[in-house]
């Protein structure tokens, strides 16, 4: 995307990303936040819009979770500026540690919901959201999964409108959100009859759309799963063959528009990812609009509730319901995996320089110190970079759920194990979720230990700033919160800072950790490299990368079996060779190296 | 009928932005895009994979298996993990590159009569699929390009000359100019026209291409 096609006044196309299309922002005078949390982010942009004023908020489906608190209650509340909440599922769990279907927020919120299935309608539905959340006072979710959120295309671009922001004067708005028991029950009706207000308009909406066909089949689909349908029927060679219903408010159900697509239908073909939400709803419809329709979906076993979808999926499961030829993709698929054979897996791994893995070799030291003395472990892990540790070659990790739940799971270990537990947390999960659970343990005396991976930024999902960055959204300057001064608030007794790239001295403060007859916490420091590479850059200095020589390696290859470099490989003596594209320069290998044979190349002046 | 890209390589060689630059220029030129991205988590070294989808009927932003014209990678090993996307006969477009990751060699270390995979190792099983394979060494052309992180660059050159491949040079040239840091500007727009250049070499010898001015 080229912001400054965004902010032209002119009407343009942009190649956008479903994501940007979602949020995109130029430097306008308002307010943008990486908050703690998703709950928090919530309530920052409900506090907003109870003074009516616009807001976002983008999280993913495991983020919902967290904002649900608040986001129930806004259902009861309801809101005065706009309120808008992008939620996105991961259907095949590419990035998650569930597919979980959020959809199914909406109508246990009573919170209306749009479904885009591409950039454009990204764009044009994050439009239309502000208008219904303001027209109806209720906050509206954005539902998209990863294949809109990581798909481009030509957006067209309208105009910008936008005034200029004043305060407002909270006293003059005669507003209140509260509710509670009498007040509960009497907005609880009152959101029954917004929903069927917002039924009634969804039935009017061009979010929902037909392609009609000389057919007395339909296919009704909503999100990505609606592109895999005119690529599969395409593919099957029945382009406008049948009858297809876009839906793009999947809640409240359009249940009139439903009603009159399916009234002289014989089969209808329901397409979405995971959970069967559109199927029962159709089921419920059909039964009195036409009882007589067949419903095929994932009820008579054309589709799986598993795993996201493709052209070839949806190809298949329509051609089984409607009982068509179609050769299917199970051979391509067969014969491709016999290619397969022989290429290594290409897991998830640290990065060159990453300071996780400085920090994993000294802990493996340790915890190897700790075993021979008769202490065995519980690993505990969490959500961010270093959850890689689960893959092979270190695949090391007992447990890991989701974020900040390594303290809370570690709390509970603590009194049933007879091993020591190990929680290992990253600087924005301890922010983000994690306190809660170490403040429990240091009231209840619980005893583990911890570990921090302070690299700065939120790494994993593109070094976002975090509290521990001195910077905030937009590159603004923020307060760095210290979080050791947090720990030692709390009243933990032993609190170390390490340098993640000091292997050798962090090997004794790891043990003395998980030696410590209590909660133990060592903060590993050290920011991330991608982070730092891009600091190291603007400031002018050059990354420098290290090599081995190869008169001195004696190969005892203790920076391979140890280590896990990307930056690492073979060469024809099988001497250990490091790629100068790919190495960091940050030096930890060398400090290694039992004989010194890995050195920094000399820096021509 | 629409073009069909399928491009796969590792981590920070820059794929995203490839797909960025192509998107762009076809903003520019009118041509109707669509793409799927897949860079899963936001670490170096980890495989990373793009649906490029250049045309009026492309619809899905996944490619269908078998049906992309190109496979484009980035670097040697990821095209074999991909080759159910490739049409039978279709083109490839690869790297001499050959990036081991650290489980192989590991398992080289550790593991008695383990050996690395070999580029001929790949070309000669993808043989099996097509025989329309072109490699390319892009990492020294991008270091005589001056910048070593343009091999994605390189590949745009490569692609550009192709006919199939219908995007307006100049409006991919303009594209290099906003996308890349300003510094590396020249270095990029040398990167791509080495691209061309080596494309006529091995690519044009197998498809049709654009003639040279």
């Amino acid at each position: 995307m080229v912001l400054k096609d965004v902010l032209s006044k002119e009407k343009k196309n942009a190649f956008m990303l479903g994501n940007e299309a979602i949020d995109a922002l130029g430097n306008f005078d308002y307010q943008m936040e990486i908050t703690t949390n998703e709950k928090v982010a919530l309530e920052v942009c409900a506090g907003a819009a109870f003074a009516g004023v616009r807001s976002l908020t983008a999280m993913k489906s495991v983020g919902t979770n967290v904002a649900s608190d608040t986001l129930f209650v806004l259902g009861y509340t309801g809101v005065k500026g706009g309120l808008v909440v992008v939620m996105a599922d991961d259907p095949h769990a590419h990035s998650s540690q569930s597919e979980q279907d959020g959809r199914f927020f909406a109508p246990n919120s009573y919170i209306p919901m749009l479904e885009p299935s591409s950039p454009q309608e990204a764009k044009d539905m994050v439009k239309k959201a502000f208008e219904i959340s303001e027209r109806h006072r209720v906050p509206v979710i954005i539902r998209t999964v990863t294949r809109v959120n990581h798909q481009s295309g030509i957006v067209q671009l309208g105009e910008m409108n936008r005034g200029e922001f004043n305060k407002v004067k909270w006293k003059e708005l005669n507003e209140e959100y509260t509710t509670l028991g009498a007040v509960a029950r009497r907005k609880k009706l009152k959101m029954l009859e917004r929903t069927t207000k917002l039924a009634d308009e969804f039935d009017q909406s061009e979010l929902n759309f037909t392609r009609q066909a000389d057919s007395d089949v339909g296919v009704i689909t909503s999100s990505v799963s609606y592109l895999h349908v005119l690529e599969a029927l395409k593919m099957l060679k029945l382009q406008n063959k049948f009858n297809v219903l876009k839906l793009g408010t999947t809640y409240p159900l359009p249940k009139n528009t439903i009603k009159n697509f399916i009234k002289n239908l014989k089969k209808a073909v329901v397409v979405e990812e995971l959970s069967p939400y559109l199927e029962k709803e159709l089921c419920a419809i059909a039964k009195e609009a036409n009882p007589d329709l067949v419903i095929f979906g994932k009820d008579s076993g054309d589709f799986s509730e598993a795993w996201e979808y493709n052209p070839n999926i949806v190809a298949r499961g329509i051609a089984s319901a409607m009982g068509l030829e179609y050769a299917g993709y199970e051979a391509i698929i067969e014969e491709a995996s016999k290619f397969k054979e022989v290429i290594p897996d290409r897991y998830p791994t640290f990065c060159a320089g990453c300071p996780h893995r400085g920090t994993f070799v000294a802990l493996n030291q340790a915890l190897k110190i700790q075993v021979a003395k008769g202490q065995e472990h519980y690993f505990s892990n969490d959500i961010g970079c270093y959850s890689m540790w689960i893959y092979p070659p270190i695949s090391r990790g007992d447990s890991s759920l989701c974020m900040g739940a390594s303290v809370g799971v570690a709390n509970g270990l603590s009194h049933v194990i007879e091993e020591r537990a190990v929680a290992v947390v990253g600087d924005s999960t301890f922010f983000h979720a994690a306190i809660p659970a170490l403040v429990n343990a240091v009231h209840n005396g619980n005893k583990f230990t911890m570990l921090i991976l302070d690299n700065s930024v939120t790494a994993m999902t593109g070094q976002q700033y975090n509290p521990s960055t001195e910077f905030t959204a937009g590159g603004r300057q923020g307060k760095k919160i210290s979080i050791e001064g947090i720990c030692k608030a709390i009243g933990v007794d032993f609190v170390e800072v390490v340098d993640s790239y000091d292997v050798k001295n962090n090997v004794e403060v790891f043990r003395k950790a998980l030696d410590y007859d209590g909660l133990a916490v060592v903060i590993c420091r050290r920011e991330c490299a991608l982070y730092g590479d891009r600091n190291k850059r603007r400031r002018g200095e050059k990354i420098v990368p290290f090599y081995v020589d190869k008169d001195m390696c004696k190969r005892p290859y203790v920076c391979l079996r140890t280590f896990y470099c990307p930056a690492y490989e073979l060469d024809e003596d099988r001497q250990p060779r490091i790629s100068p594209e790919l190495c960091d320069g940050c030096s930890v290998c060398s400090k290694l190296c039992p004989i010194h044979s890995v050195k920094q190349t000399e820096v021509k002046a | 009928m629409s073009l069909n890209i399928f491009i796969c390589g590792v981590g920070g060689q820059g794929l995203v932005l490839l797909t960025t630059v192509i998107g762009n220029a076809c903003a520019k030129s009118g041509a109707k895009v669509i793409t799927g991205e897949m860079y899963g988590l936001s670490q170096r070294s980890g495989a990373v994979s793009v649906h490029l989808r250049i045309g009026e009927d492309a619809f899905s932003p996944l490619i269908p298996y078998g049906e992309a014209d190109i496979l484009l990678s980035l670097e040697a090993i990821e095209t074999l993990r991909y080759v159910e996307y490739l049409k039978k006969d279709g083109v490839v477009l690869m790297n001499k590159r050959v990036m081991h990751p650290p489980i192989e060699t590991f398992k080289l270390i550790t593991e008695k009569g383990s050996k690395y995979i070999t580029l001929e190792d790949i070309v000669s099983k993808l043989r099996d699929w097509t025989q329309n394979i072109a490699v390319v060494d892009a990492l020294k052309l991008a270091k005589e390009s001056g910048n070593v992180r343009a091999e994605n660059t390189v590949f745009l050159g490569c692609l550009s000359a192709l006919e199939a491949f219908r995007v307006d040079e100049k409006a991919i040239r303009e594209s290099i100019s906003e996308a890349v840091p300003k510094k590396t500007v020249e270095q990029n727009l040398k990167a791509f026209d080495l691209g061309k250049k080596s494309a006529h070499v091995s690519l044009c010898t197998l498809v049709p291409c654009r003639p040279l001015p």
